[in-house]
């Protein structure tokens, strides 16, 4: 059984998971998920996964012990892309294209009824080729949502193959603020950068949503991973391979520190 | 039989409105569609009353969001619209999580009759009974219709409600009370005739029909297709000499399958046939019953083929 995850895709954004969870963005309660106030995180970008159960883990939604027991195996806890069964997943993901409407729809009621949580959606850059992604753009901005906040793992690569080689997201910020976004970008590997742009977006109240479009690598962190598309669905198996990838991982944390 | 002096749509949205003013929490979506009942919603109920546009993927997404943010969510649109259009949507959005949105859709089968088969709803149940934790109410007047705003408002599944257009016949009192998912007109126990929307006023006219050949029948209204309690289902049927089902919708997957399964699982071999539609779609334009005629869905061709039996004789290939 194929017990890999998709990693590269996860490389690319779990640094801004780790902002959003430890940097003091999110307001969440682990203890209690389901907790009316707090803001809402929605991987839209189900392929994910791995980056949302590792930091979900170390936020205590629920025990690390479930990465080593539980995780795309018989009997799991935690499947080949987020479900709403696990506590602190927002919404049952995978299908592209849902994300961004589920949290303008939160991000409407949450309006209506005069609340302040926020709403974040993370979504892969190849997502935003779905047509479901820009009928939501032009909900929210109509809506006015200032409550809602996109974010963009924009590692360049879909499944197979890099994506101006196959579609014209560029210009890409534009192609936002047509819509009635309010557009930042970010080094998406850059805590100082990251957080700067989150709490600019905690605090932004000018009836536009807002795009943060990250800059990202696909495979971030491993040399022979990095930038690489045929690495997208890819487990690590080789041992000699795991060896390498954990050591640069390792210094990467160090540089990070 | 008394004619209902109203829409099918203008009797849900106008029970519908009562409880809104009540209810902030009632918030009603359409993707440009409207119906003249919508717009005293639209005038007096502004903030909840949401155009999201031609947009039925957003629109199913946008609405179970609001309805995880703690709103009672109606979604309207023309019925194969918003059930082929965003089905993954609601495959994930509503039904994966069990989130109770209440889809309306207008304009059931052929009821857009001279829009051709880009309007034609013929694929709408199939669809939606495949769909895990879906409800399915398919209503024969304005009466029942009214009746499904209570039942869709303490759901706590996906609902989907498909109307027809129009003025029809009143076969229930005023808060008729749906529970039972089904209703059985007359006591003979020559055939059983199984309809389901407006198509239960033409199983009634084909019974009275059959009547005077002295072929004695009972017609069930399945206004409820999902859930079903096969053990009522079967109560209801009894022991005719015939079974027949009669839709305008693809034999794939509707009414008559619905009865197919229930009978089949029963071990109940009665002889059985499904009047539907076959496997093509229908390039014909003009009147409800021209259109039903094209299909030999209408009453004459229905009794004709009844009295003379044929299809048990040919076998079954026929039929599909």
């Amino acid at each position: 059984m194929k017990t890999g995850g998709h990693i590269v895709s996860s490389f690319s954004c779990v640094d801004i998971l780790v902002a959003l969870y430890f940097g003091g963005i999110l307001k969440v309660a682990p203890e209690n998920p389901e907790w009316e106030e707090r803001d809402r995180f929605i991987l839209s970008k189900g392929h994910g996964e791995t980056a949302l159960y590792a930091v979900l883990a170390s936020k205590g939604f629920f025990p690390e012990e479930w990465i080593d027991t539980s995780y795309r195996r018989n009997d799991c806890r935690l499947g080949g892309h987020p479900d709403v069964k696990t506590p602190g997943v927002e919404v049952t993901s995978g299908a592209l294209g849902h994300g961004l409407g589920l949290a303008a729809g939160i991000s409407l009621a949450a309006k209506m009824d005069g609340k302040s949580h926020l709403q974040f959606v993370l979504l892969g850059d190849a997502e935003c080729t779905e047509g479901s992604v820009w009928e939501a753009a032009l909900f929210a901005s109509k809506q006015g949502l200032d409550n809602l906040i996109a974010i963009i793992d924009r590692n360049h690569i879909g499944s197979i193959d890099f994506t101006e080689n196959y579609t014209s997201l560029e210009p890409f910020p534009d192609k936002w603020k047509a819509f009635g976004w309010a557009v930042r970008s970010c080094d998406g590997h850059n805590f100082k950068d990251l957080l700067d742009v989150f709490n600019y977006s905690k605090t932004h109240e000018n009836k536009k949503p807002l795009v943060v479009i990250a800059e990202t690598v696909k495979g971030k962190g491993v040399s022979f991973m990095e930038n690489s598309p045929v690495w997208h669905a890819c487990a690590l198996t080789k041992e000699d391979e795991i060896r390498q990838a954990r050591e640069e991982l390792r210094r990467c944390e160090d540089e990070n520190v | 039989m008394k004619m209902s002096s109203i829409d099918m749509r203008d009797a849900f949205i106008g029970e519908l409105y009562g409880r809104a003013r009540l209810d902030k929490n009632i918030i009603f979506m359409s993707n440009e569609y409207g119906a003249p009942s919508l717009d005293q919603f639209r005038d007096d109920l502004p903030g909840q009353f949401v155009n999201a546009a031609i947009s039925e993927q957003n629109l199913i997404s946008t609405a179970a969001g609001m309805a995880m943010g703690g709103k009672r969510v109606y979604v309207y649109s023309i019925a194969s619209f918003i059930t082929l259009r965003c089905l993954e949507q609601i495959k994930i959005d509503l039904c994966c999580m069990r989130v109770p949105v209440t889809i309306i859709g207008v304009g059931s089968c052929y009821a857009y009759s001279v829009d051709g088969p880009t309007h034609h709803a013929t694929e709408d149940i199939s669809l939606m009974r495949a769909m895990a934790n879906m409800q399915i109410y398919s209503p024969a007047d304005s009466n029942a219709t009214a009746s499904l705003v209570d039942v869709s408002l303490n759901s706590s599944d996906p609902m989907y409600i498909r109307l027809d257009k129009g003025k029809h016949p009143l076969l229930y009192e005023k808060n008729y009370d749906v529970s039972p998912g089904y209703s059985v007109f007359g006591d003979g126990e020559d055939i059983c005739i199984v309809a389901t929307g407006t198509m239960v006023h033409r199983a009634i006219e084909i019974g009275a029909e059959l009547r005077k050949h002295s072929v004695g029948t009972r017609i069930i209204d399945m206004y409820r297709l999902k859930p079903v309690s096969p053990g009522n289902i079967l109560q209801a049927i009894g022991r005719p000499k015939k079974v027949f089902t009669i839709e305008e919708h693809t034999i794939h997957g509707g009414l008559g399958s619905i009865i197919a399964e229930i009978m089949m699982d029963a071990n109940l071999t009665i002889p059985f046939r499904r009047f539907a539609i076959s496997d093509d779609l229908l390039y014909a334009y003009g009147e409800r019953a021209n259109l039903q005629r094209c299909r030999m869905l209408d009453v004459d061709s229905v009794v004709k083929s009844i009295l003379e039996g044929e299809f048990f004789r040919r076998g079954v290939q026929n039929v599909v």
